[in-house]
């Protein structure tokens, strides 16, 4: 959390989502753009935090509803749908990742699949074990 | 030390010949442990190679910090074209602690943001994550725990026994601490590019051993098959192959994997016979490497030797 006080450092979409994210879980009960605006530092314009807070809405990651004349917003992922948003974005931004995580499964090139299909197919008749 | 100096830079290409036998030939333990050994050792004679002639092209240079002495015409002429050979080999081994450095640094820092991500979950050894992207990888710790990710995308699309062959699989990867040995070749690679064939054999021998480790924990290879044969249908990503050898490239790692677990179990020998192509293969490897790690010995003790002369005390 201390990171979000490095103003002059440019952030990425991502880790604005990650902030506001954040900052809408230790809210109780839903909260106003206004709120996690100031919840952030006032680092961010008013306008950031509202279109930061759209762009999840359209993800599913955050919910809204009409409180008066604005809305109040509310985060609906759990701590592992949180976890599950983070890696993705530790997956999508390093591009030799391979060295460290032995992933089970590596891309298929263009012969690969129908290999693979054939590979299988005597497999999924028999059902056994 | 003659041109003998020169021998670790071309050596590696005796390892070629097993990091293309290997895959059919050798258990998967013994092939990743013998590529990653020589690739190592090749790795470290070549560096210190360049260093050596380094050291000779730096002190014919004007304003260099080391002793005058070691650019007497008798230093040099232990490094043959020590004119070219020297000053190639500046740049040379300064290419290779920078792109070696810089892939440690990488190492380190996807380990920590992958641990990082993965904070505020309860402590287990597997990490379900509630994604749709299907995926599954090891984790090791490094002072944390071990773990396993994978998605809920992935396992939905996975049978029970399948899920147990995924996760026998991950778990193979991180008891026989399997990111070692793919640091190890990359580095190495990056140290001689003539490595570079023995990396992607070990990046496909880790495949198979976890492969195989996972057979035996959960008893049955079809099933261990069968999982990586869905999970890689259902993820489907392109893959990492340069645009233009797709169309020429054999069949990719998984249906060779896949393959390998619908045939018979590998033997497990620790030493195949020197009457086999592939037993002629291993030893030339084994040669190349030693005669590797001789020559630099050969050629260390010599300009230390030399250069011990060459300094004025």
């Amino acid at each position: 959390m201390g990171e979000q006080r490095q103003r002059p450092r440019r952030r990425g979409q991502g880790e604005l989502e990650a902030l506001v994210l954040s900052a809408l879980r230790e809210a109780d009960g839903p909260a106003t753009a206004g709120w996690v605006q100031e919840r952030l530092g006032g680092d961010l314009a008013y306008t950031t935090v509202i279109t930061i807070l759209t762009r999840l809405l359209a993800k599913g990651a955050v919910t809204r509803e009409r409180a008066g004349r604005s809305f109040a917003w509310t985060c609906a992922l759990d701590q592992a749908g949180l976890a599950a948003r983070r890696m993705r974005k530790v997956l999508d931004s390093e591009s030799d990742r391979e060295a460290v995580l032995a992933s089970f499964v590596t891309g298929l090139g263009p012969d690969d699949e129908r290999l693979l299909r054939e590979l299988l197919r005597p497999a999924g008749h028999d059902g056994e074990d | 030390m003659g041109v003998f100096v020169f021998l670790p830079l071309v050596l590696p290409l005796t390892a070629w010949p097993i990091a293309r036998l290997a895959e059919q030939h050798l258990h998967p333990r013994t092939a990743t442990r013998l590529l990653t050994g020589v690739a190592a050792v090749m790795a470290a004679c070549s560096t210190l190679c360049l260093a050596l002639v380094m050291v000779v092209g730096t002190a014919q240079l004007p304003g260099n910090p080391l002793p005058d002495g070691w650019s007497d015409p008798e230093v040099r002429a232990a490094v043959p074209y020590d004119e070219v050979a020297g000053k190639a080999a500046i740049p040379a081994l300064f290419a290779v602690l920078v792109v070696c450095g810089r892939t440690w640094w990488r190492h380190v820092r996807v380990r920590r943001r992958a641990h990082r991500a993965l904070a505020g979950l309860r402590d287990t050894e597997v990490a379900v994550l509630p994604d749709g992207a299907p995926y599954a990888y090891a984790l090791p710790g490094g002072g944390r725990r071990d773990r396993v990710v994978v998605t809920t995308g992935l396992l939905e699309c996975l049978e029970p026994a399948e899920r147990r062959a995924l996760f026998a699989h991950e778990r193979a990867h991180l008891s026989a601490r399997h990111h070692r040995f793919l640091l190890a070749v990359r580095l190495a690679a990056q140290a001689n590019p003539f490595l570079r064939p023995l990396r992607t054999a070990v990046s496909y021998t880790t495949e198979r051993w976890a492969d195989e480790d996972a057979a035996q924990t959960i008893g049955s290879r079809r099933t261990v098959a069968r999982a990586i044969g869905k999970a890689a249908l259902v993820s489907r990503a392109p893959a990492a192959t340069p645009a233009g050898l797709a169309g020429l490239a054999a069949a990719g790692p998984v249906p060779r994997r896949v393959a390998a677990l619908l045939g018979p179990a590998p033997a497990v020998r620790t030493w195949p016979s020197l009457f086999t192509a592939v037993g002629v293969a291993a030893w030339g490897a084994a040669t190349g490497a030693v005669v590797s790690a001789m020559s630099s010995a050969n050629s260390a003790v010599t300009m230390v030797l030399i250069l011990h002369a060459a300094t004025p005390l």
